[in-house]
């Protein structure tokens, strides 16, 4: 079964690539829609395989491959990787529908569904090795969309990402290398290596390569420059593809390989992390106060967004481990939906800058529907109760709060500065008297439509029932949290379960 | 067959009430997305004014079951995962569908009087829905018991305050007061979402309920307390427009009139009402009350001198109104919620007839200038009669609306501190001083040019603002009816003739100064006036203190990310691949760069594995 989700689109990807290029307008696209839709079909197929109740790894398929290597193919799902498999389904799919009409689509769709292949197998992967496989094929198609069919710098910016996440990979394989040499397991196998933990100065020493890796894949300030590079110069699907997936590769990492395979280190460090946590959300968020770019303020309020997900890995109660992803699929969401509509904007104004456009809300010359969306997606990433971006930070924060009060209250400053930068975005861009860039637009329908439309029917969807995306995450969250979680509304004691957690404040 | 008695609506049924605003939302969208154009889009309004009344009847039915029983809960279990546990419970007692009958009944009056003030206005579809998401979140709070729940429908408000400010979002000065409101509100609502976090892991419950039951056996350490009530008040002090967050309120008298009649009376009531019910945990730390008294008294009597100073007609009524809920504010902080919460109900009455009255002399003079009006007495009966009645109903001077709670406010802080009387007084007189003002110059001396041909407006603004004058009115009579008329003892007919005095001397004085012959139109002294009428240069104090140094701050850490961070990365650890932009592979060259990465790694990885002997075998 979880080799289907491999194999579909990598089977989709070499048909497409088989089908000549001047074989009929739009069968590359309606081929890959069809590919995408069996991708998402299955990745819901595996919802109802799933049994929520149990907390470890289902569904396991394992077949040695080069064993001399250790190199084993292990895939398997539990409760933190299988709503980024059903995500990824559903981006890969949106992306390509929102791809509409571009130059070279064999190609095109066919790279696009090898990335997705290669993120469903990462997301899979229960073996370094193979998650590392995973991890380095994503890269060459993605540098190849951005390098292609990007913008006008798009050279540079996809370079600069793919020497960024080859550095983070070759860290990652470093990590992956010690732990698999120090452990007397000698295996690279998640299970076997959990079962084996490594005394402490080992697992600080094996944390850092990994965390570096993770934090340039992430990113975390200060490895996120190639990101706003990336973004700015992907088109619009590919934007949707790294915010919505690429982004959460790493904070996956963050819970697969820090929390759960170095847990002594993790716990260590969860103060510094924390704190790297608020660095992260409050330079991401001022950074997006000042950006004139619409899509540049996207990709800083990504940044700072990933910075509440590294706080709650950091605190590591269940509650906060369930927060963290769900605000993986809650950002998911809605900073595809937002690049898809700044996209559109793009596209029909041809310009993103926030100098020149003005008052597109206006019902009969603007764009009131788009307009209408984007107000709703930045009320979500914002954090307006009933949306999902609330409850999901609502729910980190919480369970976030009793290990580091501090840094969650300061993180929290980060949801009031993402309010205030969205909304200065949108009173500037749809408010307001039209500007001539907006009279003189030609208005022509995009295929960033339909996907804007599910997205944000997803947004609400989820906001108003969070139980929809929590159920799947819990008895994992509970298998992986700390063994002692301050839990102080069950201890009983408040003012004195406290303690811990105020102590960390001096 | 089922019986009547099961077809009855019982209290279970309260959860309903939130819904028919929201389902007013819901179906007023077509016309407010633009989707139906043929019919105009008054059907929107029409549907949700019959929602409305469909609510006021079922809360009316449900207050008439409960009346006079205890308090019923009722819970539903919304979202648990892990620890948390968040129960949406109701409250049901008099108290609460009382309130909700309130808040209902203004919005239906609203909504009346909003088709005929947006008329002509093509956005009266967007204007129902918006009003429907208002009022059900206004119900909502009513009604909760939680909150969590009343956090997220306070924050509801604040979306809904920003689209209904940004009505008119063609307009520069609209733009910006949307935005000011939101923001003001929103910095507000974060530090009660701190309060919210933080209260929630001390206590372990959310129910306004749970928390009062916690808050009197908790030994919580009193900083963590002091610092846990100063953030729960903080969403409250946004949403009441209190000082020092209060100057959003001023801007957002740019959102169109039905809209301000609703905001200044129940918006407003509806953050006070959550500060009300969190009341228990804010007695916690006396710092919290303290600082409640202090920013309550400042903006009590601050609302009313700035108030005296403006020449637009909403704006000083809307300083008022900040003045008004800084009472509100006083009274929590003294321990007294349950008086808070009658001022508030009956400040709000008289504010909304005062603001029917201000959206019909704009409507057919079509400005809010104060200097530009004048001599409309004869013209319209029924705005002077609303105007009249309104201002009587605000202040302490004939015994109606807010006269029957002051006395008692006045008559309990004799007692626990005279200061506060002393306050009371001061802002019973300045309000009186310019209602009295406000009633010169709009109403006496001599016709305008925008005055001169004014008519009264139609039934459909007339009708909503003869019920509330009428209902003013009968205060007295209501309240000995429903059983809450004092006892008369004689120190309370001390108090009501002390604010009595206090309110005929302030009138006494306006019309002293501007019921004569001459217009005056500002205060005597100019440096005074400036002063006032800049808000004591709050605007600016907020650009010098919080936009400004933020601003910078963003503007450098974005000069680093550009010039430094970006710069030292590629530079020290990458130095050798980048030339800046300088890198002129073609695809392929590229292509051949990235295999060759992937050759050098395979390479490495096996001659690293080919080093450990024991690795070969090792899954």
């Amino acid at each position: 079964m979880l080799s289907l989700l491999v194999g579909i689109p990598l089977l989709g990807s070499i048909l497409v690539g088989l089908i000549p290029e001047r074989a009929g307008k739009g069968l590359h696209r309606t081929v890959a829609l069809g590919f995408g839709l069996a991708l998402l079909g299955l990745s819901l197929g595996l919802l109802l395989l799933f049994d929520p109740q149990e907390g470890g790894v289902q569904l396991a398929e394992r077949v040695a491959w080069i064993p001399q290597l250790g190199l084993v193919y292990e895939l398997g799902v539990d409760g933190i990787s299988l709503p980024l498999v059903v995500m990824t389904g559903l981006l890969v799919l949106i992306a390509l529908w929102a791809s509409g009409q571009v130059e070279r689509p064999r190609l095109y769709y066919s790279l696009v569904l090898l990335l997705a292949a290669a993120i469903a197998g990462a997301f899979l992967a229960q073996n370094l090795l193979l998650f590392f496989l995973f991890y380095e094929v994503e890269l060459i198609p993605l540098y190849l969309l951005i390098a292609i069919w990007g913008g006008p710098r798009r050279t540079y910016a996809a370079t600069k990402f793919l020497v960024y996440t080859a550095v983070s990979g070759i860290l990652l394989l470093i990590g992956f290398f010690g732990l698999s040499w120090l452990s007397d397991a000698h295996s690279f196998s998640y299970t076997v290596l959990q079962a084996h933990p490594l005394p402490l100065p080992q697992q600080l020493l094996l944390l850092v390569p990994i965390l570096l890796g993770l934090a340039i894949k992430i990113p975390l300030v200060p490895f996120h420059t190639w990101l706003p590079d990336a973004h700015v110069e992907a088109s619009t699907p590919i934007s949707v593809l790294l915010a919505g997936l690429l982004l959460k590769l790493g904070t996956y990492g963050l819970v697969r390989f820090g929390l759960q395979l170095l847990p002594a280190a993790w716990e260590q460090a969860g103060p510094w992390l924390a704190s790297w946590a608020v660095a992260n959300v409050l330079y991401g968020s001022l950074n997006a106060l000042v950006q004139q770019d619409m899509k540049k303020l996207v990709a800083y309020s990504s940044i700072a967004h990933m910075g509440y997900i590294l706080l709650a890995t950091a605190a590591a109660t269940p509650l906060s481990l369930v927060g963290s992803v769900f605000q993986m699929v809650s950002h998911g969401l809605i900073s595809s939906l937002l690049f898809l509509l700044v996209g559109a904007v793009y596209a029909n104004t041809g310009t993103r800058d926030l100098k020149l456009l003005r008052g597109l809300l206006n019902p009969e010359r603007g764009l009131p529907l788009l307009g209408s969306l984007m107000v709703l997606g930045v009320m979500a990433s914002g954090g307006t109760p009933g949306l999902v971006g609330f409850i999901a930070e609502f729910t980190l924060f919480r369970g976030s709060f009793p290990v580091f009060p501090l840094q969650t209250l300061l993180c929290m400053v980060g949801t009031g500065l993402t309010a205030a930068y969205f909304l200065l975005m949108v009173n500037r861009v749809f408010f307001g008297r039209l500007s001539e860039v907006a009279i003189a637009m030609q208005r022509h329908a995009t295929g960033e439509r339909l996907p804007a439309v599910v997205l944000a029917s997803l947004v609400v969807v989820l906001g108003l029932q969070p139980a929809w995306a929590t159920h799947w995450v819990e008895s994992t969250a509970a298998h992986l949290a700390k063994p002692v979680a301050l839990n102080l509304a069950e201890a009983g004691r408040p003012t004195t379960a406290f303690e811990p957690g105020f102590s960390s404040l001096r | 067959m089922a019986g009547f008695e099961d077809w009855a609506i019982g209290p279970e049924s309260a959860w309903w009430l939130p819904f028919y605003g929201w389902v007013g939302t819901a179906l007023a969208l077509p016309w407010a997305s633009g989707w139906i154009k043929r019919s105009g889009p008054r059907p929107a309004a029409y549907l949700n004014i019959l929602l409305t009344f469909a609510a006021l009847a079922h809360g009316l039915w449900l207050l008439r079951q409960v009346w006079g029983r205890d308090p019923q809960i009722l819970n539903y279990l919304w979202f648990r995962v892990a620890d948390l546990d968040l129960t949406l419970s109701l409250e049901v007692s008099s108290l609460t569908l009382g309130t909700v009958v309130w808040f209902s009944g203004l919005s239906l009056l609203a909504q009346i009087y909003a088709l005929g003030y947006l008329d002509k206005d093509w956005g009266l579809g967007r204007f129902a829905a918006l009003m429907g998401f208002f009022e059900g979140g206004m119900t909502g709070i009513a009604l909760s018991d939680s909150l969590f729940f009343s956090y997220a429908l306070l924050e509801m408000l604040t979306l809904s305050t920003y689209l209904l400010v940004g009505f008119w979002y063609a307009q520069p000065l609209v733009v910006t007061a949307a935005r000011d409101a939101f923001l003001t509100k929103r910095v507000g609502d974060l530090l009660l979402l701190m309060g919210v976090v933080a209260v929630s892991n001390f206590s372990g419950s959310l129910t306004f309920s749970g928390l009062r039951d916690w808050a009197a056996t908790t030994s919580l350490d009193p900083t963590w307390a002091a610092l846990m009530g100063l953030a729960l008040i903080a969403g409250p002090l946004g949403k009441c427009a209190q000082f020092p967050l209060h100057l959003w309120l001023d801007e957002a008298m740019e959102a169109p009139n039905p809209a301000s009649i609703l905001r200044n009376s129940a918006v407003v009531a509806a953050g006070a009402f959550v500060l009300i019910k969190l009341q228990p945990v804010l007695s916690l730390s006396p710092v919290t009350d303290g600082v409640l008294v202090v920013i309550g008294t400042i903006t009590a009597i601050g609302g009313s001198l700035v108030a005296l100073a403006q020449i637009d007609l909403k704006r000083t009524f809307s300083y008022s109104t900040s003045a008004y809920l800084g009472l509100v504010f006083a009274a929590v902080g003294m321990g007294q919620p349950d008086l808070a919460l009658e001022l508030l109900l009956l400040h709000g009455l008289a504010k909304a007839l005062l603001f029917m009255g201000v959206g019909s002399l704009i409507y057919t003079t079509a400005t809010q200038d104060l200097t530009e009006l004048g001599g409309l007495g004869g013209r319209m009966p029924a705005t002077l009669a609303a105007f009249a009645v309104g201002s009587l109903g605000m202040v302490a001077l004939l015994p109606l609306g807010c006269f029957w709670i002051l006395i008692r406010l006045a008559l309990v802080y004799s007692a626990l501190q005279p200061a506060l009387m002393g306050v009371l007084l001061l802002v019973n007189g300045l309000t009186a001083l310019n209602l009295a003002r406000v009633f010169g110059l709009v109403f006496l001396g001599s016709p305008q040019p925008k005055t001169r041909r004014a008519p009264e407006v139609g039934w459909l603004m007339a009708l909503p603002m003869v019920i509330l004058t009428v209902q003013t009115l009968l205060t007295p009579w209501l309240l000995w009816r429903w059983g809450f008329y004092p006892a008369w003892i004689p120190e309370l007919q001390q108090m009501a003739a002390l604010l009595a005095a206090s309110g005929l001397l302030g009138a006494g004085v306006g019309a002293w100064l501007y019921w004569g012959g001459r217009r005056r139109l500002r205060l005597p002294w100019p440096e005074l006036q400036d002063l006032l009428a800049q808000d004591f240069y709050t605007g600016q104090l907020y650009q010098a203190l919080l936009v400004q140094p933020v601003s910078a701050l963003s503007r450098g850490l974005e000069w680093l990310d550009r010039n430094g961070v970006d710069g030292l990365v590629n530079g020290v650890s990458l130095a050798f691949w980048f030339s800046g932009e300088a890198l002129k592979y073609t695809l392929s060259g590229r292509m051949q760069l990235y295999v060759l990465l992937i050759v050098i790694g395979v390479v490495v990885v096996t001659a690293w594995l080919l080093r450990s002997p024991h690795l070969g075998l090792a899954y």
